[in-house]
């Protein structure tokens, strides 16, 4: 089996593992679909379990959007990836500009940050220019986004409405523009299969999130900063970082690393996004929503995208970087 | 055919910025003859209401336009009769009078009040113009204007509305007995709500803005009497309430580049007027129906 995997050129090897993925998604639909059914006409099991398995199906929804995307995005090469990954980064920072309150004197710097910043960084990132896309928002954007709103002459609460802007582009654009750019990274021996380590970082990140939502949703521990979730402890955020990691090191076959330095840029990869993942929890609290989404609480139609990028936005930058530093690809 | 394109080129645009999601929480999206009724807050809002309507209705729903806006170059013009289908409305119609005195009143608000701590974040934008917009909305209050230019000094945010209670104007009688002999068809040309009328009568469902002036937070103000009006001519039409959130910090006033933000257009359940409901009770009631959307 594996010797035959290594045999297919690098294409096969992607195809390959989109068709193990659609399998296993396919399967686990079919048996959430006959579970349906089954309780439908003899109900044995009570509401909590009901509701627990409609919850699973729309995370399965979920899932094959996002994999069906993915998909696309590798079919159609690098730059249509590129731009469907701009795409989320708009998406996702309209959700938190929504929910964040803006003034008038405002509207110039979302002008910038939408129309001007989000392209550029997402061109620079589609035409490789590493060193300039990496400092682009850091140093100019975050110059230009204050001269912008003192140009418009309402100096109320400047610095909050700056720092929340500026807070946007860099979760939003910033981190989101980092995840297309792995396919851009060159290891010796890895050409044409970049894809595999977008792959990868989303796999391993959505992975802890999951396992840590998971168990500690069994395990019912204290949390640990009951004010921003309600959920967070160490206990369930360790295990989840193992499991993800561990998940991460046997799929080193995908990746240009070798099983240790697998497990170390997964251990890397799913703290940054497990923490990422708090810090927005923070963000919605003071915002007063348990969701970046649809009203049960929020006050727009948003339907909470940023809730399932977010770990992946915090990952990516962090993951990116360490891994061009240490193997200077 | 090219009316077609640009609607859906303009839904699309309308769609990436705004996601313009309709949510219907009191009635489904039906094809019954409606009045949908929202607050006011943009320019924008016409486009907004039209967006998030399903295709099927969107073409047999017109929504209301304010002439001078939305027909003053070539281009908005073609937009709003054959994209929109619009119905086009005078402002600062002949009943100048009613609508002169509330502008200055409003304009003095801004300071006055620290109006809408409770409301939406968006309601600070304090520098936000008012105009009167859809003031012709009011046909039935020409009687009040002297009795209202006295409270104008105070920087209230809720105007104290032209009509108000005592004064009974003496065009009231007719709409609770019968939908004809309204004033619809005894004052056919300086009647501004004559255009609605129209619509409804040839089985169009219509998009109002009751308010009559774009308000600056969150809150709306005092509805005219129009609905009123229309409501008792066409008692069989299905009056729905519509909450239009986020539209104004999309495009502020002055701007010309939209910014993305999302933006919901919520329905209500349907209301009516009650037997022998008198007008003001039930514009308050209809006001508070819109309102209560906010929060839904």
């Amino acid at each position: 089996m594996n010797q035959f995997l290594r045999s297919l050129s690098p294409t096969q090897q992607v195809a390959a593992l989109f068709l193990i993925i659609f399998g296993v998604l396919a399967i686990a639909s079919t048996a959430a679909l006959f579970l349906g059914f089954r309780e439908k006409r003899n109900p044995v099991h009570d509401a909590a379990w009901q509701a627990e398995l409609a919850h699973f199906r729309k995370l399965l929804g979920t899932t094959w959007f996002m994999v069906l995307v993915f998909w696309i995005g590798w079919a159609l090469g690098e730059t249509v990836a590129t731009v469907l990954f701009a795409l989320i980064s708009f998406f996702a920072l309209r959700e938190f500009i929504t929910l964040s309150p803006t003034r008038r004197g405002d509207h110039r710097s979302l002008i910038l940050a939408f129309f001007v910043v989000l392209p550029i960084q997402f061109w620079l990132v589609a035409t490789a220019r590493f060193d300039l896309f990496t400092v682009f928002i850091p140093v100019y954007v975050f110059l230009a986004i204050p001269v912008a709103s003192a140009l418009a002459n309402d100096p109320s609460q400047f610095l909050e409405r700056n720092a929340k802007l500026q807070w946007g582009i860099m979760v939003c654009v910033y981190g989101m523009s980092h995840v297309p750019a792995l396919l851009l990274l060159s290891f010796p021996g890895y050409e044409g299969k970049s894809a595999f380590l977008v792959f990868f970082l989303v796999f391993v990140v959505q992975t802890s999130v999951l396992v840590q939502h998971l168990i500690s949703r069994r395990m019912q521990r204290e949390p640990f900063a009951p004010n921003v979730s309600r959920s967070f402890n160490w206990t369930s955020w360790a295990i989840g970082i193992a499991v993800a990691s561990l998940v991460g090191a046997l799929f080193s076959f995908i990746t240009p690393f070798r099983f240790g330095q697998a497990l170390a840029v997964s251990v890397i990869a799913c703290i940054s996004g497990s923490m990422g993942h708090l810090v927005m929890k923070a963000l919605k609290r003071d915002r007063g929503i348990p969701n970046w989404g649809r009203k049960d609480a929020g006050v727009t139609g948003a339907n909470g995208l940023l809730d399932r990028v977010d770990a992946l936005c915090f990952a990516a930058p962090i993951f990116f970087h360490s891994i061009r530093w240490y193997f200077n690809a | 055919m090219l009316a077609k394109l640009t609607g859906w080129l303009l839904l699309g645009i309308v769609r990436l910025l705004t996601g313009a999601q309709a949510r219907w929480y009191g009635c489904p999206p039906k094809a019954e003859q409606r009045i949908y009724f929202a607050n006011h807050q943009s320019h924008a809002d016409l486009v907004m209401i039209w967006a998030a309507l399903p295709e099927e209705l969107r073409s047999i729903t017109r929504p209301i336009a304010a002439r001078d806006y939305w027909a003053n170059t070539a281009v908005k013009r073609w937009i709003t009769t054959e994209v929109f289908n619009a119905v086009y409305v005078e402002r600062q119609a002949t009943s100048a009078p009613a609508a002169a005195p509330p502008a200055p009143a409003t304009d003095a608000a801004p300071e006055a009040p620290p109006p809408a701590p409770a409301a939406h974040p968006v309601a600070r934008t304090l520098d936000e113009r008012i105009e009167p917009s859809m003031e012709p909305l009011l046909p039935l209050t020409p009687p009040a204007p002297p009795a209202e230019t006295a409270p104008g000094a105070q920087g209230q945010l809720d105007l104290p509305e032209p009509p108000a209670p005592p004064p009974a104007p003496p065009p009231e009688p007719p709409p609770p007995a019968a939908p004809e002999p309204a004033p619809a068809p005894t004052a056919p040309a300086p009647d501004p709500l004559a255009p609605l009328v129209e619509a409804l009568r040839s089985g169009d469902s219509i998009i109002i803005f009751p308010e009559g002036t774009r308000g600056h937070t969150g809150e709306p103000q005092k509805f005219k009497s129009g609905l009123y009006t229309l409501a008792t001519m066409f008692p069989e039409v299905v009056l729905v309430p519509a909450w239009i959130d986020n539209v104004q910090r999309v495009m502020p006033k002055g701007e010309i580049v939209p910014v993305p933000i999302l933006c919901s257009v919520t329905f209500g359940a349907p209301i009516r007027v009650e037997q022998d409901e008198e007008r003001r009770p039930f514009l308050d009631r209809a006001r508070a129906a819109v309102i209560a959307l906010r929060d839904v």
